[in-house]
């Protein structure tokens, strides 16, 4: 464990730390002897440099989904992808339809955006998960209907980290012509992702949960058959007019260089990082009354959702502050709201708000997991020995 | 989780009765001397049960068990140990509003504090239990 006064960082799905090979790449694009002109200035040679590592990055993200360099567009992060890509189709394809589904587990970038075009006019559908919070094909086909212009489904939940069966919607979406969005924020990086496996038209990404930046991500936009949307920021034509806005160019080569990263490391960091996830999940189940949130197969390599009966959530993350982990409560109302996406999984109230996400990354190692299972042992048991049920510390009378 | 779980800041009094829990557990009474009292849901994230040992209605020692955050522990644990020496009857001490004061707890979990005082209220209020 690198310092002992900071928590011990199991929070990979919220966000990375930039790879130091990243940071190199990125530094590189800023200063005064680096590659900083604006890569839209083609009339000069810094210009045209710039635009050439852009385009060098633009071609990384390519490759990690199978698809074109011309297909991606850059944008801040997969929430502005999501709003693009959702709101853009939507609004682009009025003409032929207002209705959208969904699933009732998506992140908020996806779910907050649908509500704001149901206040536009448009009937969203939310599809309920099956058991273990898998999205299928049948209940996607369930929502259909001939006034349907877009499918949005995210590849990895972010919570639990399932991994949902793309390749039948996406198929089923061509058949009906109907447009299929993922967001696959949490993919990237962590599962292949081949876009014409899954039949995606339009699929986010985001550079920080993959060791970039903050504030780069993309949007693949299929090629063929064309996918058209309606931007949502106008002004110098960017990105085919698809994103205005100077291009970010050490973003940019930073998410480019993320990319190629986890395009060569994936499959080793899964298998370790699978090995880790299993270590952990066997140290916290022996504690009894521990629930694995989400399919036990179906899921990426570094999520571990789990939740404990007669355990408080807030005061459970609070007794664990040595480790930086994600809640499923969030703590900021009297009515204590459990998580979505636990409740859509039929998990009742407690378990809900009881819950940890442990999430493990690059630089995740036995040693922490180990400081964990032992923290969380620890923390549980005497959490548990202070509620209603718990042991008895009886004091003789007087 | 939506990975948007907001850490409280919790104050030096709160982060010492959640670690410690003074005034923990249960106690031990003669027939007629034990009171057991709670209220809440574990369901709902809030459980509070007191149990106290009464001699010549006054409270001669209290206990407490409670399921809920760091603030409802440490309140428990306050009014648990600040019961001890009262009379029964004598309730005008006990105010969630300043046990807010004292523990520095935010305006929503107020909620959570009525249900502190509830249970304390039902345990006075309630008949002599089983001794033990």
């Amino acid at each position: 464990m690198n310092d002992p006064r900071r928590p011990v960082y199991f929070d990979y799905a919220a966000t990375t730390p930039v790879d130091e090979r990243v940071v190199q790449c990125m530094v590189e694009c800023m200063g005064r002897g680096g590659c900083y002109a604006n890569p839209a200035s083609s009339s000069h040679g810094p210009g045209r440099e710039a635009r050439g590592r852009v385009e060098a990055a633009r071609r990384e993200v390519a490759a990690l989904l199978g698809a074109g360099p011309t297909e991606i567009i850059w944008t801040s992060g997969a929430t502005e992808s999501n709003n693009l890509a959702i709101k853009g189709a939507a609004r682009f394809h009025a003409d032929r339809g207002r209705h959208l589904v969904t699933s009732r587990i998506e992140h908020k970038a996806v779910l907050d955006t649908c509500r704001q075009l149901e206040k536009e006019g448009w009937q969203v559908s939310y599809v309920t998960p099956g058991e273990g919070g898998i999205v299928t094909a049948a209940e996607i086909e369930r929502a259909l209907r001939p006034d349907t212009v877009l499918v949005s489904v995210m590849f990895v939940n972010n919570e639990i980290g399932t991994i949902n069966e793309l390749p039948p919607i996406g198929r089923l979406c061509r058949e009906r012509g109907v447009l299929f969005h993922v967001d696959a924020a949490q993919a990237a990086g962590k599962v292949p992702i081949d876009v014409d496996a899954i039949c995606a038209d339009l699929l986010s990404l985001s550079a920080h949960k993959a060791y970039g930046p903050k504030g780069a991500g993309a949007l693949y936009l299929r090629g063929s058959p064309k996918s058209r949307l309606e931007p949502l920021i106008h002004g110098g034509g960017h990105e085919w007019g698809m994103r205005s806005g100077t291009l970010a160019t050490h973003q940019i080569v930073g998410m480019g260089e993320a990319f190629r990263i986890a395009a060569a490391e994936q499959a080793e960091e899964a298998r370790r990082l699978r090995a880790l996830r299993e270590r952990l999940w066997q140290g916290i189940a022996g504690l009894g009354g521990v629930h694995l949130n989400g399919d036990p197969e179906r899921r990426v390599a570094g999520v571990l959702n789990v939740s404990f009966e007669g355990v408080e959530g807030e005061s459970l993350l609070f007794a664990l502050r040595d480790l930086a982990l994600s809640s499923g409560s969030a703590c900021t109302s009297a009515s204590r709201e459990a998580s979505y996406v636990l409740r859509a999984l039929g998990r009742d109230d407690q378990l809900a708000q009881s819950s940890l996400r442990f999430s493990l990354g690059r630089f995740s190692t036995a040693e922490e997991v180990d400081f964990a299972i032992s923290a969380v042992r620890e923390q549980v048991n005497r959490l548990r020995g202070l509620g209603p049920g718990g042991d008895e510390r009886s004091r003789e009378a007087m | 989780m939506n990975t948007q779980t907001v850490m409280v800041d919790y104050s030096p009094e709160v982060q010492h009765r959640f670690e410690t829990a003074p005034r923990h557990g249960r106690v031990l009474a003669a027939q007629g001397e034990r009171r057991t009292g709670g209220a809440g849901e574990i369901a709902r994230g809030v459980r509070v049960e007191f149990e106290m040992r009464v001699r010549h209605g006054r409270v001669a020692e209290c206990r407490f068990r409670a399921y809920g955050c760091p603030h409802v522990i440490a309140a428990a644990s306050w009014v648990a140990e600040h019961a001890e020496g009262r009379a029964l009857d004598e309730l005008e001490w006990l105010q969630p509003r300043r046990l807010a004061e004292l523990l520095e707890a935010p305006a929503h979990k107020l909620g959570s504090l009525l249900v502190v005082e509830d249970a304390y209220r039902a345990c006075v209020a309630a008949r002599p239990a089983p001794g033990r």
